[in-house]
C-alpha cells in the first residue's frame, strides 16, 4: 500500500513518522509524493515499522490504474443512498447490481456505497435451505405475507442454480411467490449463482445490508441444499432454517448431513394431503436423532416442525419459536456476538475468496507461473521449491 | 414367388439405386422417437399388436359407426367467436347460411377465466380473442334465431365451465328448448388446463368435483349433450408430440372416469357421452395412425370397468386441424397446409372437424378467410368421393404398422402415469407438462437449425411482402357495450334475489349438492358469470400455477452453424462492459395463457447464455414492471398472442416510466399484426418478434440492441 495511505488509515502524522525513521519530514512528504526515491536503508526502515504494509514496490513501480471514484460518482452513489433510505425501489435494485457486478468499477463504486451504509441491528436475517422442490419459495410466500400482515417489510434474496454449462440461468422463484412478489411491502430479488457459489454468498451478505438500509426488517435468504452455499449463507444470518420433504432418512432427502445439524429450526414442509401422516413419522425421526446433535447455539435447542406451505399449517408455532428464539438471544446478547463474529468471519471468506480468484483468473496464466509449472512436469524442478517461488510471487504481488 | 426372395431382391435393387449408402440410412426417427422404414411389407402386418376389426364394433379401431361417412359426412363446425354476442351471431347465421353445420362458441378470455367485463384485470382482453359472455342475456343474444333445439352446439369452456354451461341451459330454456333436448359439447376438461391451455380458476381438487358435477348432471338430464372433450389437442398445440397427446388424452379420460365412479354413476351412465378432440398437424400418416391407434386403446381402457353397453367403449372424436403448423411468413401456403391436415383427419376417421384459417398466425380470421377454411372441408367432402369408403387406409402394411407402434409408445407413457398414481398426481408433479415443454424445445431447436423445414419460414423464403387482411377488433368499444349492458341488468334485477342465489351457490360449494344445478337457477335470475365464479371461489380459491422450467434441451439439441460462437462471443464482450450477463425478464400479461413462446424462449435464452427472470402469468403491466425494477432485468421481454398488445404494452411503458425506469429495455413477441409494429415502436418498444422468429437470431440482436 502506499505510504500515504498507510499514514492516513493508522492515523500517523507525517511528522510523527519521520521522526521514527530519523529522516526530516520534507523529505518524508518527497518519497510520499514521489518526487524523490528512498535508498535501501530507509526503504528497509519504512518496511518493519508498516508490518510490511508499504515496500520498496509501493516506491518504485508505477501504482496500478487507480480505482479511485470520481466525485462526480461519489455524489451520485451518495444520492442513491438518500433514495434507498427513501424506500426507492429501483436504486435499491441498482444497488445489488452494483455489489453483484465483476466489473472493478462497480466493485468500487459498491465499496463506497456500502461504506455510507448503518449498521442495523434491529433487523432479522433468516437463511432457509433445502433441496429444490421442497418448497422453500412457497413457504417464504405463505410466511412472508403473514410478517406482512403484522407490519414487517419483508426482503427475499433468492440464489438460483446457474447452469454450469452454459452460464446462463432460469430464475423462476417470483412464480412461486405471487402473491408476496406484488406486494409493496416486499423485495425479492433472485440472483444467478454464475456456477460461484462461495462468490454469490460473498455478494449476499453485502445485498444484506443494501436491503436493511432500505427499511426491511426481515430478510430472508433463499439457497438450494446442496451444501457449499449453506455453510457461507449460514455465516450472515441470525437464523437458520432447513426444509425438509415428508419421507425418511437424509439420504432420501437428497441433503447433506452437515446442513442439518446446522438447523435452528427443522420444518417438514407438505404436512398435508396423503403425506401428513409420512410427515408426522418424520417429524418423530428428526425429533429422536436431535438429542444426539450437539448444540451449536448456547441459549437456546433447535426444534422440529410440521409445515404446510400451500395451505398455511404450522406457520404461527414457527413465527412463535423464531420470536422466542430471537428475543433470548437477543436478551442475552448472543445475537449480537454471532454478528460480531460473522463480521470477522466475513474478512476471513472475503480474503480467501479474493486469493482464490486471483489464482485461478490470474496467476494460473502468469508466462513466469507457466514455465517453472513445465520445468516441474520436465523434472527440472521439484514441486516444493516450485509452490515456493510462485506462492512467494504472490506476497509481492503489486498489481 | 416367394416372398423372402421377392424382397431380397427389392433389397438388392434399392442398394444399388443407393449406390454407396445405406440403407439403414434412410430409416427416418419421428420426434416420438419411432423408428420408420423406408419400405413395408405383408411381413409388417404379421406383426402387428392391434386388433384391425370392422367399423361399428369393439375394439372400434376403424371407426365408432359402421356406416360412417358413407350415410352421413363428418360434421362441419368452425370453432368462432368474437367481441359481442350480437357480431358472433351474425357471424354463425353466416356460416350456417354457407355448409357449417354445428355450432364451436370461443369465449373471450375475461370469460374463460370466470370475470366478468368489467373486472380491472381484463381490461386487455374483453372481446379479443372470442366472445364475451357476462350473462344469460349475452347467450340469448347469441343465439338468437338459432333454435337449440336443432342445433349442436360445442363449447370450449373449462374454468368457469359451471356459470357458463349454466346461463347456456338457461338461455335454451327461455327460448323454449327444454334441457334434454339440447345435443352438443361442452369441453368440461379442467386436466389438460392445467397442462397446457391454463385457463383454469379453481385448485385441482375443486375442479375435478365440478367436472363430476357436470358428468352427474348432464347424464340424468341431458342425455344427447356430450359432457366433456377430452382434449390432446391443447397438448399437440402446446408442443406435444403425437405420442405423448394421445397418452395424456387417454390417462386423462381414465382419471375422469374414475372421478365418476366415485360419484355413484355407473359407467354405462356416462362413458358413451364422453368425447374426443385431436390435433391433426402435417405428419400425416402419423396422424391417421394416432386416431386409429385412439379409438383401440380407448376401448381397452374402458373395458377395464366393466361396461354392459358397447357404446361406452367407442371413442367419438372432434379434429381440428393445427394451428401452429400455420404461420405468418407467405401465410398462403397454410391454405394447403390445412386442407392436408383436414384429409389425415378424414381418413382417420373423425366426427367432425374444424379447418384453421390461412390467417392463423396474425389475428382471428376475416370473413374470407373463414369461407375458405370452410370451403376446404366442403371440398373433401363434396368433390373427391373420399366419403364413400370407409377407414380406407386399413390394412395398409405402413399404416397399421404405425398404429402398433403409437399404441406400445404411447402405452409405455401411460404406465409411467399410472406409476405415480394417475393424472391429477403427475399434474401435480409437473410431469407431462416438461415432458412437452421438452418436445418443444427440440422442435424449435430443429427448425431453428434448418433440419426440419417449413417452406416460407427457414426455406423458399418470399422476397416480396404479401398484404394480407385481417380482423382488428376494438377492444375498448367492446369492453364498453359489455359493461354498459352488465351495468343495466344489475340495475334491472331484483338484488336480494341474486344475493339468496350467490349464497346458496356458496353453500353448494361447500356442501355436496350440484353446482351446476343451483347455477341454472341462479342464471335465470340474473347473476352474472363472475359473481357465480366468485361465489364458487370464496370458498374453492383461486389456483395459481407455479411454473417450472427445464433447461439444456434447447442447446442440446440445436446443430452450432456458427451463430452458438457468435452468441457467445458477444455475451463475453456484454459481460466485460457490463459486469454480468444480459438479464431479461419475460412476461405474460393479461389473461393470455398462451405459454408455449414464453416457456420457449426463456429456456432457449437462458441455454445460449442469459440470465432469465420468467414471470408468472396473467401479470398485471405494474407487476411486470415492479419485478423488472427488482431484479434489474436489461429488458423486459413480452410474449403476447391474444391481441392484448396495444392495452397492455402501453400501460407497461407508463409504469416504467412512473417507477423512473425507463432505462428498461421493451421487447415484444407473439402473435402481433406487422400493422400494429409502428405503433408499438412509437411508445418507445425497441423490437418486434413475430412467429417463426429464430431464437438464435433474436438472441443476437437483443445482445447489441443492450
Ligand atoms: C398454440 C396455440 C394455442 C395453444 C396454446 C398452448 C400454450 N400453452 O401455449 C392452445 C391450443 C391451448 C390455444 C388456446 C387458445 N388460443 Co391459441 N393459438 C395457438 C397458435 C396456434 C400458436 C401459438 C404458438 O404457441 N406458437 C409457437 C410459439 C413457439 O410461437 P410464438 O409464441 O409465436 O413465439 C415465437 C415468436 O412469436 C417469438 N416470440 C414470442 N414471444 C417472444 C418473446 C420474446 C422476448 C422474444 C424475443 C420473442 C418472442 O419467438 C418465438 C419463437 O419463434 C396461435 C396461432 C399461431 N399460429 O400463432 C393461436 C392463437 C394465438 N390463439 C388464439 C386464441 C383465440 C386462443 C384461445 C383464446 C381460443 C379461445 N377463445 O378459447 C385459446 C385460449 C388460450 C389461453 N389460455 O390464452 C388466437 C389469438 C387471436 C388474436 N391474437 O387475435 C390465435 C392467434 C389463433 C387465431 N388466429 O385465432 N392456442
Ligand atoms: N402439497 C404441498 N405442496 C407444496 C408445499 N409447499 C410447496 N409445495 C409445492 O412444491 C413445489 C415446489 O415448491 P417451491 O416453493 O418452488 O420449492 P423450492 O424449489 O424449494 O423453492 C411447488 O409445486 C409447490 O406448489 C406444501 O406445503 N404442500
Ligand atoms: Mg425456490
Amino acid at each position: 500500500m502506499k505510504l500515504k495511505s498507510y499514514l492516513k488509515l493508522f492515523q500517523i502524522s507525517n511528522i510523527n513518522f519521520s521522526k521514527e525513521i530519523g529522516i526530516s519530514s520534507v523529505s518524508l512528504s518527497r518519497y510520499i509524493s514521489g518526487e524523490r526515491l528512498p535508498e535501501k536503508r530507509i526503504l528497509n526502515k519504512i518496511f518493519k515499522l508498516t508490518d510490511g504494509l508499504v515496500d520498496a514496490n509501493d516506491f518504485f513501480l508505477s501504482s496500478s490504474p487507480s480505482q479511485d471514484l470520481s466525485e462526480i460518482d461519489k455524489e451520485e452513489i451518495k444520492k442513491m443512498v438518500l433514495n434507498i433510505r427513501e424506500g426507492k425501489l429501483k436504486d435499491l435494485a441498482k444497488a445489488i447490481t452494483l455489489v453483484e457486478s465483476s466489473l472493478k468499477l462497480h466493485n468500487a463504486q459498491a465499496d463506497f456505497l456500502l461504506s455510507k451504509l448503518k449498521q442495523n441491528k434491529n433487523s432479522l436475517r433468516v437463511g432457509i435451505t433445502g433441496v429444490p422442490g421442497v418448497g422453500k419459495s412457497t413457504f417464504i410466500e405463505t410466511f412472508g405475507m403473514s410478517l406482512i400482515d403484522l407490519g414487517f417489510k419483508v426482503a427475499v434474496l433468492a440464489i438460483d442454480p446457474s447452469s454450469k454449462r452454459t452460464g446462463g440461468s432460469i430464475l423462476g422463484d417470483k412464480t412461486r411467490m405471487m402473491k408476496l412478489s406484488v406486494n409493496k411491502n416486499a423485495f425479492i430479488r433472485p440472483s444467478p449463482s454464475q456456477g460461484n457459489l462461495g462468490g454469490v454468498a460473498k455478494k449476499t451478505s453485502e445485498s444484506i445490508r443494501c436491503l436493511e438500509e432500505a427499511g426491511f426488517n426481515i430478510i430472508f435468504i433463499e439457497t438450494m441444499g446442496v451444501g457449499q452455499a449453506e455453510t457461507t449463507v449460514y455465516d450472515m444470518v441470525d437464523i437458520f432454517l432447513v426444509l425438509l420433504l415428508p419421507s425418511g432418512g437424509d439420504e432420501l432427502q437428497g441433503i447433506k448431513k452437515g446442513i442439518i445439524e446446522m438447523a435452528d429450526v427443522i420444518i417438514i414442509n407438505k404436512a398435508d394431503g396423503n403425506l401428513k401422516n409420512t410427515a408426522e413419522i418424520t417429524m418423530l425421526e428428526y425429533k429422536n436423532a436431535q438429542n444426539m446433535i450437539s448444540n451449536i447455539r448456547e441459549d437456546i435447542s433447535p426444534e422440529v416442525f410440521l409445515c404446510s406451505s400451500t395451505e398455511s399449517i404450522g406457520i404461527t408455532k414457527i413465527w412463535n419459536f423464531i420470536k422466542k428464539f430471537e428475543k433470548i438471544r437477543r436478551d442475552s446478547g448472543s445475537f449480537y456476538k454471532t454478528r460480531i463474529q460473522q463480521q470477522t468471519k466475513a474478512i476471513w471468506r472475503n480474503i480467501f475468496l479474493q486469493s482464490q480468484d486471483y489464482i485461478e483468473n490470474n496467476l494460473k496464466y502468469k508466462d513466469s507461473v507457466k514455465k517453472i509449472i513445465k520445468d516441474v512436469e520436465k523434472n527440472n524442478f521439484d514441486v516444493n521449491n516450485a509452490s515456493k517461488i510462485i506462492f512467494d510471487s504472490i506476497l509481492k504481488r503489486n498489481t | 414367388m416367394d416372398r423372402k426372395k421377392l424382397y431380397k431382391g427389392w433389397e438388392e435393387q434399392a442398394s444399388r439405386e443407393l449406390r454407396d449408402k445405406n440403407l439403414e440410412d434412410h430409416f427416418w426417427e419421428t420426434p416420438e422417437g419411432i423408428k420408420v422404414k423406408p419400405l413395408y411389407t405383408e411381413d409388417d402386418l404379421q406383426k402387428i399388436s392391434h386388433e384391425i376389426g370392422v367399423p361399428g364394433l369393439p375394439p372400434y379401431t376403424r371407426g365408432p359407426r359402421a356406416t360412417m361417412y358413407t350415410n352421413r359426412p363428418w360434421t362441419i363446425r368452425q370453432y368462432a367467436g368474437f367481441s359481442t354476442a350480437e357480431e358472433s351471431n351474425k357471424f354463425y347465421k353466416e356460416g350456417l347460411k354457407n355448409g357449417v353445420m354445428g355450432l364451436s362458441v370461443a369465449f373471450d378470455l375475461a370469460t374463460h377465466r370466470g370475470y366478468d367485463s368489467d373486472h380491472p384485470r381484463v381490461v386487455a382482453d374483453v372481446g379479443n380473442a372470442g366472445v364475451a359472455i357476462d350473462s344469460i342475456e349475452d347467450m340469448n343474444l347469441l343465439f338468437d334465431g338459432i333454435p337449440l333445439d336443432q342445433m349442436s352446439v360445442s363449447m370450449t369452456m373449462n374454468g368457469a365451465v359451471i356459470p357458463v354451461l349454466a346461463s347456456f341451459i338457461a338461455s335454451g330454456e327461455e327460448q323454449g328448448c327444454p334441457r334434454e333436448k339440447l345435443t352438443g359439447t361442452i369441453q368440461n376438461d379442467i386436466l389438460k388446463e392445467f397442462m397446457v391451455r391454463n385457463t383454469f380458476i379453481f385448485p385441482p381438487k375443486p375442479s375435478m368435483r365440478i367436472v363430476a358435477d357436470i358428468i352427474e348432471y348432464t347424464s340424468k338430464k341431458m342425455p344427447k349433450f356430450n359432457s366433456i372433450s377430452i382434449s390432446g389437442y391443447h397438448m399437440q398445440e402446446a408442443g406435444a408430440n403425437q405420442v405423448q397427446e394421445l397418452a395424456y388424452t387417454l390417462a386423462d379420460g381414465k382419471e375422469y372416469i374414475k372421478s365418476a365412479l366415485e360419484r355413484g354413476l355407473n359407467i354405462d351412465e356416462f362413458a358413451p357421452r364422453l368425447s374426443f378432440f385431436w390435433s391433426i398437424g402435417m405428419n400425416f400418416f402419423m396422424e391417421i395412425a394416432k386416431m386409429r391407434a385412439a379409438r383401440y386403446m380407448w376401448s381397452k381402457i374402458v373395458k377395464e370397468f366393466k361396461p354392459k353397453n358397447d357404446r361406452s367403449l367407442a371413442l367419438r372424436t372432434h379434429c381440428q386441424t393445427s394451428g401452429v403448423s400455420l404461420m405468418e411468413q407467405d401465410a398462403y401456403n397454410n391454405i394447403v397446409r390445412t386442407t392436408i391436415e383436414a384429409m389425415a383427419a378424414v381418413m382417420g376417421g373423425t366426427q367432425s372437424l374444424h379447418t384453421n384459417s390461412f390467417d392463423e398466425a396474425l389475428a382471428l380470421p376475416t370473413k374470407f378467410s373463414a369461407r375458405i377454411a370452410r370451403n376446404t372441408q366442403l371440398i373433401i367432402s363434396e368433390e373427391t368421393g373420399i366419403c364413400n369408403v370407409i377407414d380406407p387406409m386399413a390394412g395398409s402394411f405402413y399404416v397399421e404398422s404405425l398404429t402398433s407402434s403409437i399404441v406400445e409408445e404411447s402405452q409405455k407413457l401411460i404406465n409411467e402415469i399410472d406409476e405415480v398414481g394417475g393424472m391429477v398426481k403427475a399434474i401435480e408433479m409437473g410431469i407431462p407438462k416438461m415432458r412437452i415443454e421438452e418436445s418443444s424445445a427440440k422442435r424449435q431447436a430443429r427448425v431453428d437449425s434448418n433440419e426440419e423445414t417449413i417452406v416460407g419460414v427457414n426455406k423458399y423464403k418470399p422476397t416480396e411482402k404479401q398484404e394480407i387482411n385481417i380482423l382488428s377488433i376494438d377492444n375498448e368499444e367492446v369492453r364498453k357495450r359489455q359493461v354498459s349492458r352488465l351495468q343495466k341488468l344489475k340495475n334491472s334485477r331484483d338484488k336480494k334475489n341474486v344475493e339468496s342465489f350467490l349464497e346458496k351457490i356458496k353453500n353448494a360449494a361447500s356442501s355436496d349438492g350440484n353446482l351446476l344445478e343451483i347455477c341454472i337457477e341462479a342464471s335465470k335470475n340474473r347473476c352474472t358469470v363472475g359473481e357465480m365464479t366468485s361465489a364458487m371461489e370464496s370458498v374453492f380459491g383461486r389456483h395459481n400455477l407455479s411454473t417450472k422450467t427445464i433447461s439444456g434441451v434447447y442447446k442440446n439439441t440445436v446443430k452450432n452453424d456458427g451463430k452458438i460462437d457468435i452468441i457467445d462471443n458477444e455475451l463475453s464482450k456484454f459481460v466485460n462492459k457490463k459486469g454480468r450477463r444480459p438479464r431479461m425478464l419475460v412476461v405474460k400479461m393479461g389473461q393470455d395463457g398462451h405459454d408455449r413462446g414464453a416457456k420457449l424462449i426463456a429456456t432457449a435464452f437462458s441455454d445460449l447464455g442469459f440470465d432469465v427472470d420468467i414471470g408468472p402469468l396473467f401479470q398485471t403491466p405494474e407487476e411486470a414492471a415492479k419485478q423488472a425494477i427488482e431484479n434489474d432485468a436489461h429488458v423486459i421481454g413480452v410474449s403476447t398472442l391474444a391481441a392484448g398488445h396495444k392495452t397492455l404494452v402501453p400501460l407497461l411503458m407508463e409504469s416504467l416510466k412512473n417507477n423512473e425506469a425507463s432505462y428498461i429495455k421493451v421487447i415484444c413477441g407473439g402473435v402481433i399484426p406487422p400493422d400494429d409494429y409502428p405503433f408499438l415502436y412509437d411508445l418507445g418498444v425497441s423490437k418486434v418478434f413475430g412467429p417463426g422468429t429464430n431464437i438464435q437470431e433474436a438472441a443476437i440482436e437483443i445482445i447489441n440492441l443492450l
